[in-house]
């Protein structure tokens, strides 16, 4: 675990100063490559409907899961098109999930004047117990029923269903599989100890300065400064530290300036300005001395649509300076030290949070792993750019760390795929309300949360890491 | 002795100065180590409880060290006031390090004053933040100009590489061409034909703001016609213009369509910016644009906060190196600009109004109306002390953000600066310019007069 063994020097400190102060250097990166090319857009054109991603998503996992079909229910089973279904007939039939939902914000219904509805409230979930499923593969759709569960499921999925057609054309099913955890390469990790940090939701420019202060410690800490020599040189053998998006708080995002009266406004700044210059300030601070990968996140100046481009670097001009500063998609994927990391700022975990009964970001993750695929609601419930030739959200290779940035608290789970991939899943928490941040050991593929506090007037239990 | 000299300076800071003292904020005011830092300030504070046991003296230490919670080991690091140490020591599992934080005369309520100390002497000591650092990294060294700009060029040439996976046709309209060696084909001749051979050697200015093409062309026509007989000075001019750290250099400047800050300067060296929504950025209008190319420029824009003052003071620069074409040399090194537009300016001084005219009507005529904020060039009243001791008024154009309700004043404003009286010679070229700008502002009013035919043109 991270600075065990600095317990020896603990209190080397408390002393009169020692001539000679020791100084570590920083392990040097072995290894690192960047795999998130798929996720770049380059020219970006928006002529194109939706349903060309739908379309290259089931062309390209339906192979997989019939695959994953036969391995389940035997190489004999029928395997039909929607098309060429038979009433009674038990089959498997492979097709993308449309849940319809009675709650689901629809933007025509809300312009809609006949229907003269006032806009929804927004709720932090939109399931309602009305909801159907369908399925829909090239040509057809047809109504399920069964043994599926209809209110943890999403639109966007693909997955295979084995059941029978009924007499009044709805689809009873009876088992259904998902693609599961594609192959995974093997891992070469690190023979010492190395460490990783991820942090994600550090919320500059939200007003509250209590974040702060936790957002310096963390600073001190990776940079060297804070801590005895022990911990000091455990803190050099953080490698690399990857911001997972949200840098910037909601507040920012605060568009009131649009509807004021110029006079009002005249002279204001957007809140983002300044949150980006003190962005840019921990960024060099960091950067001078560790290897950062920035992520954008739902608040951060860039595109909306996922795969979110990387912020541009004429906002980073002090932090700029440094190739140590790289400016990285979300979603991302490197492999650091021969370790296979992936993950987004959160937003698809999110998202599906949302439409799903699944109540616990571990568990989406996760689900979104057997899915195989990293955001199944895009582009229905969330951005997304529309790809016509690959969906590049699929997964195609099983990542070692899976993780996601701006839970709400800190999770991590080991999980061992069906053909023996192991994946390291980790809910990142939000920086700004929880002050903590993930530490992950690449030689052993663990994880801990290291926690930051101050001090305030109101003692005791407020420096208490509460997490659940 | 050596060693007592930090124990007095931590005195004087502690009890005369009544600072907060941090040990970042020791390490780098002593110019030590961090750690020794820390060692010193438990030095001073046991010496000081030996001596004298009613001192008033207040301490907070960091402690960290692991903590189970929950099943799971978490590691914690936190300052605590002193009187804390022991509760918050017990709680840890294992203690990693614990040591002084920071040393103030007065009990503090709450660690904000600390994360101000650290802020302010990490914010003044930027550059070199982790030199007094217990870790040193040997691949984090800045990067100079030109390898900053080669690297530009490449994300620039990456970006394009997925444009193949992606992009059916080119749709020169929708997209943005985004590298650089692509610019001169697509684009409209004349100014950008300038301009394209400019731009490969100007390749820091990548990446800005996305521009509607449709206003850039119309812009770019105006100027081309009014300016071409001007040619490769008026293209020095912009090119190197391209090059200053001023978000909009005075004389070209555009309002904003829609949201997106138009930088005509600099974008039109660069007509091709990569399709990038990132710089889509409503809120980004106040922020300049970076080029980053020297420290000087950095520690120059960290210096100057306020978007207008910069843009003032180099104009201020701009309007002396007109007057005063033989104190060029001396001036060099103060003014961020770069020296080549300066040299182009003095025997240029006609054009440059000549130019401003023209972007003034195209100004106005291109804006597309809406309630949208537009940066806009207000004649303003400028006082200040001249080298020889005299006060000196003089109006001004200066950029700022305004709606197009303004834009009417603009004009009203152009003939008043004509009354201005000013007996030194040396103002006569701005009188010039003004007299100029009257004389065309009129000639666009008289443009603008609706005539009889206006009646029979519309159905």
């Amino acid at each position: 675990m991270f600075s065990e063994q600095a317990a020896r020097t603990a209190q080397g400190l408390l002393a009169p100063p020692s001539a000679e102060a020791s100084t570590f250097a920083r392990v040097p990166i072995s290894t690192y490559t960047n795999c998130s090319q798929h996720f770049r857009l380059g020219e970006r054109s928006f002529n194109r409907q939706y349903a060309h991603i739908y379309a290259t998503r089931l062309i390209q996992m339906r192979p997989l899961l019939l695959e994953r079909a036969r391995q389940k229910w035997g190489s004999g089973i029928a395997v039909r098109k929607l098309c060429e279904l038979q009433t009674a007939e038990k089959c498997c039939i492979v097709g993308t999930l449309f849940k319809s939902m009675q709650l689901q914000p629809s933007i025509l219904r809300e312009i809609s004047e006949e229907h003269n509805l006032l806009p929804q409230p927004s709720r932090t979930k939109y399931i309602h117990q009305s909801d159907e499923l369908i399925l829909e593969d090239e040509l057809q759709r047809i109504k399920l029923e069964g043994a599926v569960d209809i209110q943890k499921l999403v639109t966007g999925t693909i997955l295979a269903l084995y059941g029978s057609e009924r007499e009044d054309g709805r689809f009873v099913v009876e088992d259904h599989c998902f693609a599961d955890l594609p192959r995974q390469l093997p891992r070469r990790g690190p023979s010492t100890d190395r460490f990783v940090l991820l942090v994600s939701g550090l919320g500059l420019g939200g007003g509250s300065g209590e974040s702060f202060l936790g957002m310096q410690l963390l600073v001190d800490v990776v940079t060297g400064q804070l801590g005895a020599e022990g911990e000091q040189s455990c803190a050099a053998q953080i490698s690399r530290v990857i911001l997972a998006g949200n840098l910037l708080s909601q507040n920012t995002q605060n568009k009131d300036t649009i509807n004021k009266a110029k006079y009002l406004t005249k002279k204001t700044q957007a809140a983002s300005v300044e949150a980006v210059k003190m962005l840019d300030e921990i960024l060099l601070q960091l950067s001078a001395s560790v290897p950062v990968d920035v992520m954008p996140g739902e608040f951060d100046p860039t595109n909306y649509t996922l795969p979110q481009q990387p912020l541009h670097h004429c906002m980073f001009p002090l932090a700029g300076a440094y190739s140590t500063l790289q400016l990285v998609t979300n979603p991302y994927q490197a492999d650091i030290d021969g370790v296979r990391f992936l993950g987004t700022s959160g937003q698809n975990v999110n998202d599906i949070f949302k439409y799903s009964s699944m109540e616990d970001y571990l568990e989406i993750l996760e689900w979104t792993l057997h899915v195989g695929h990293l955001s199944p609601t895009a582009p229905d419930t969330l951005g997304c750019y529309p790809f016509y030739k690959t969906d590049p959200f699929i997964f195609t290779d099983c990542p070692h760390v899976y993780f996601c940035g701006n839970a709400p608290r800190f999770q991590s789970k080991e999980l061992t795929g069906v053909d023996g991939q192991q994946v390291l899943l980790v809910t990142i928490p939000d920086f700004s309300a929880t002050q903590t941040a993930c530490l992950i050991n690449l030689r052993n593929l663990t994880c801990q949360p290291i926690s930051f506090s101050g001090f305030s007037a109101d003692e005791d239990e407020g420096e208490m890491e509460i997490s659940h | 002795m050596e060693d007592e000299l930090y124990l007095e300076n931590i005195d004087e800071f502690v009890t005369d100065q009544n600072r907060i003292v941090t040990y970042k904020w020791l390490s780098f005011t002593l110019g030590v180590h961090v750690n020794q830092a820390k060692q010193m300030l438990y030095d001073y504070v046991e010496r000081k409880r030996k001596e004298n046991s009613g001192a008033q003296l207040h301490v907070t230490y960091l402690v960290a060290g692991n903590l189970i919670q929950n099943g799971h080991i978490c590691h914690k690091v936190a300052v605590v006031r002193e009187d804390k140490l022991e509760a918050m020591k017990s709680k840890l599992a294992t203690i990693a390090s614990v040591h002084v934080y920071s040393i103030q005369k007065a009990m503090l309520k709450d660690s904000g004053p600390l994360y101000n100390t650290d802020y302010d002497i990490v914010k003044t000591n930027l550059q070199n933040c982790s030199k007094f650092s217990a870790i040193q990294c040997a691949a984090a060294v800045p990067r100079t100009s030109a390898e900053v700009s080669q690297v530009q060029t490449s994300a620039q040439a990456d970006s394009q590489t997925p444009n193949d996976t992606h992009a059916v046709n080119v749709p020169t309209i929708n997209g943005h061409v985004s590298s650089t060696a692509k610019q001169p084909s697509p684009q409209p001749k004349g100014i950008m034909g300038m301009f394209a051979t400019k731009s490969a050697s100007k390749s820091q200015d990548t990446n800005k703001e996305t521009k509607p093409e449709s206003k850039e062309t119309t812009i770019a026509t105006t100027v081309s016609s009014k300016v071409s007989p001007k040619g490769s000075a008026m293209s020095n001019f912009f090119g190197k213009a391209a090059m200053n750290k001023l978000k909009v250099s005075s004389e070209c400047e555009q309002p904003k369509e829609e949201k997106t800050v138009a930088k005509p300067s600099v974008s039109v060296t660069e007509p091709k910016s990569p399709p990038s929504a990132a710089v889509e950025k409503p809120g980004k209008k106040m922020e300049p644009v970076k080029i980053q190319q020297k420290d000087k420029r950095r520690a120059k824009r960290m210096a100057t906060s306020d978007n207008e003052e910069k843009e003032d003071e180099n104009l201020k620069k701009k309007r002396r190196r007109i007057k005063r074409p033989q104190s060029d040399s001396s001036e060099d090194e103060d003014v961020s600009v770069s020296p080549t537009p300066q040299e182009a300016k003095p025997p240029l001084p006609s054009p440059e109004p000549a130019l401003k005219i023209e972007l003034e009507p195209a100004t106005t005529e291109a804006s597309t109306g809406g309630k949208k904020r537009k940066r806009k060039r207000v004649l303003k009243s400028k006082t200040f002390v001249d080298s020889e001791g005299c006060m000196v008024t003089e109006k001004v154009y200066e950029s700022e953000s305004c709606t197009d309700s303004e834009e009417e004043f603009i004009k009203s404003k152009l003939p008043a600066a004509h009354n201005q009286s000013t007996a030194a010679v040396r103002k006569e070229p701005k009188e010039d310019r003004k007299g100029l700008k009257k004389g065309t502002a009129t000639a666009s009013k008289a443009n603008k007069q609706v005539s009889i035919m206006g009646f029979f043109q519309k159905k």
